[in-house]
C-alpha cells in the first residue's frame, strides 16, 4: 500500500495495518460485481466487520454516557470546543468559495429540529406505552434506535 | 482451472505487472484476458481461498499498479470465473458498460475518509451547551435526586452525540463536496462519526487535499482524520 507523507498527492495516515483496515470495506463489499462470477466464501473475515458499532441506544450506553460526563472536569479544555461550530462554518464556506452557507450552522439548526423531533416522539411513544408513571423506567426498555429512524 | 479476476481494463493500457503475484497461500502469476476493446487481470485461482491480510494486500496492489498508469475498474475481493472463456463472455457481455465507465472514471480516484472525534471533548461541549444536561450532570454528582437521573442524562447525551456527530458530518462533507466528482456517504463504524468515498478527478486532486488539510488544522487535535487515496474508485465503478 501507499503510504506517502503529508503533503504529497498520495495520502494515507495511520500505521499500515490501519491502512488496510480503514479501507477493508472497500475491498470486500465494493469493488465491481460480475454477476456470472462466483464468490469465494468469506467466512472469517466477518469477525473483521463485527467491529460495527453506532451509537446505539441502549440503557449500557446510556449509563456509559452518564458515567463519563460525572467524571469531566468541564473546566478543562473549555477553549477548544466552542470553536468547532465556527471553524468548520469558515472552512466550509471558504472550501466552497463563498457560494454555500457554512454547512455547520445550517447542520446546527437541524440538530436542534432533530432533538426536538426526537423528543416529541419519545413523550408520544411514552404517552401511548407507558401510561404508568414515568419514573418507573424499566430497565429492559429499548429506546429507538435514531439511525434507522 | 478456475481463474481469480482483479480487474477490468481498457485493452490499450500497458498493465505493468512485473514483480506482483495474485491471491492464495501459492500466488501464481498474474495474466491477462483480453475481448476487444477490454481486458481482464486475472490469475489462476487457488483451490482454496480465505480473505487473509496478506490475499487483500495482493488484491489491492494489483489495482493500486493498474491505477498508476492508466484508468481500472477494481473488482470486488474474492471473484472467481470458472475459466478463461467465461471471463471473456463476461467482458464480451457487457463491453459497452465497461467500456463507458472506464471513459468515465478517466483520471479519477477515489478517496475514503474516516473521522472520529475525543469523546470527551464532544461530552464536555454538550455539558456546557445544554443546561438541561448540566443541570442533570450537576445533581448526579451532588448525589441527589434520583437513581433514574443518570439514565436520563445518558439519553439526553446520547441523542446530543447523535446529533452533532452528524452535523459535524454534513459539515465536513460539505466542505469537500466542491472538489469531488461523486460522493458516497455510509454509515460509520466504531467510535467514527464519518465514512465517506469521494471520487476526485486529476483538476480537483489538489484542491480536495487542501480542503481536507485545511479541515484538520482548523478543527484541531480532538478530531481524527484518516484520509485514504488516491484509491482505485471502488465505491464508484
Amino acid at each position: 500500500m501507499t503510504v506517502v507523507p503529508q503533503g504529497s498527492a498520495a495520502v494515507s495516515r495511520g500505521g499500515s495495518t490501519g491502512n488496510l483496515y480503514d479501507i477493508l470495506e472497500l475491498i470486500l463489499d465494493r469493488g465491481l460485481v460480475i454477476d456470472v462470477f462466483i464468490r469465494v466464501s468469506l467466512v472469517g473475515i466477518e469477525i473483521l466487520k463485527i467491529d460495527i458499532r453506532i451509537v446505539v441506544a441502549s440503557v449500557d450506553t446510556y449509563l456509559r454516557f452518564a458515567e463519563a460526563c460525572n467524571r469531566l472536569d468541564l473546566e478543562a479544555g473549555r477553549k477548544a470546543p466552542t470553536q468547532l461550530t465556527d471553524i468548520v462554518g469558515e472552512v466550509t464556506e471558504g472550501g466552497a468559495k463563498g457560494k454555500s452557507k457554512g454547512a455547520l450552522s445550517g447542520a446546527v439548526e437541524a440538530i436542534s429540529d432533530t432533538l426536538q423531533l426526537g423528543r416529541d416522539k419519545d413523550e408520544d411513544k411514552e404517552e401511548e406505552k407507558e401510561p404508568a408513571p414515568k419514573r418507573t423506567r424499566p430497565t429492559t426498555r429499548r429506546p429507538t434506535r435514531r439511525r434507522e429512524e | 482451472m478456475s481463474v481469480y479476476v482483479y480487474s477490468i481494463t481498457a485493452a490499450g493500457h500497458p498493465r505493468n505487472l512485473d514483480g506482483l503475484t495474485g491471491v492464495g497461500p501459492d500466488p501464481t502469476a498474474l495474466r491477462t484476458v483480453s475481448a476487444g476493446p477490454l481486458c481482464a487481470v486475472v490469475s489462476d485461482a487457488p483451490e482454496e481461498l480465505r480473505p487473509k491480510r496478506r490475499d487483500l494486500i495482493a488484491h489491492q496492489a494489483v489495482q493500486e499498479r493498474l491505477m498508476a498508469d492508466g484508468t481500472v475498474l477494481p473488482l470486488r475481493f474474492g471473484l472467481t470465473a470458472p475459466d478463461d472463456d467465461a471471463v471473456r463472455a463476461a467482458l464480451e457481455q457487457r463491453r459497452d458498460e465497461y467500456v463507458q465507465r472506464l471513459a468515465e472514471l478517466e483520471g479519477c480516484a477515489e478517496y475514503h475518509l474516516k473521522a472520529a472525534i475525543a469523546e470527551d471533548v464532544l461530552l464536555g461541549e454538550i455539558l456546557r451547551e445544554s443546561p438541561e444536561a448540566r443541570q442533570l450532570n450537576d445533581d448526579i454528582k451532588a448525589g441527589s435526586g434520583s437513581p433514574d437521573l443518570p439514565l436520563a442524562l445518558g439519553e439526553l447525551v446520547a441523542q446530543e452525540v447523535l446529533a452533532r456527530h452528524h452535523a459535524l458530518a454534513s459539515g465536513i462533507i460539505e466542505a469537500l463536496r466542491p472538489h469531488a466528482r461523486q460522493e458516497r456517504i455510509s454509515e460509520p463504524t466504531g467510535d467514527d462519526f464519518l465514512n465517506a468515498s469521494f471520487l476526485v478527478d486529476e483538476a480537483h486532486r489538489e484542491l480536495f487535499l487542501t480542503a481536507e488539510k485545511g479541515l484538520i488544522n482548523e478543527l484541531g487535535t480532538e478530531f481524527d482524520f484518516r484520509l485514504h487515496g488516491p484509491l482505485p474508485a471502488y465505491s464508484f465503478v
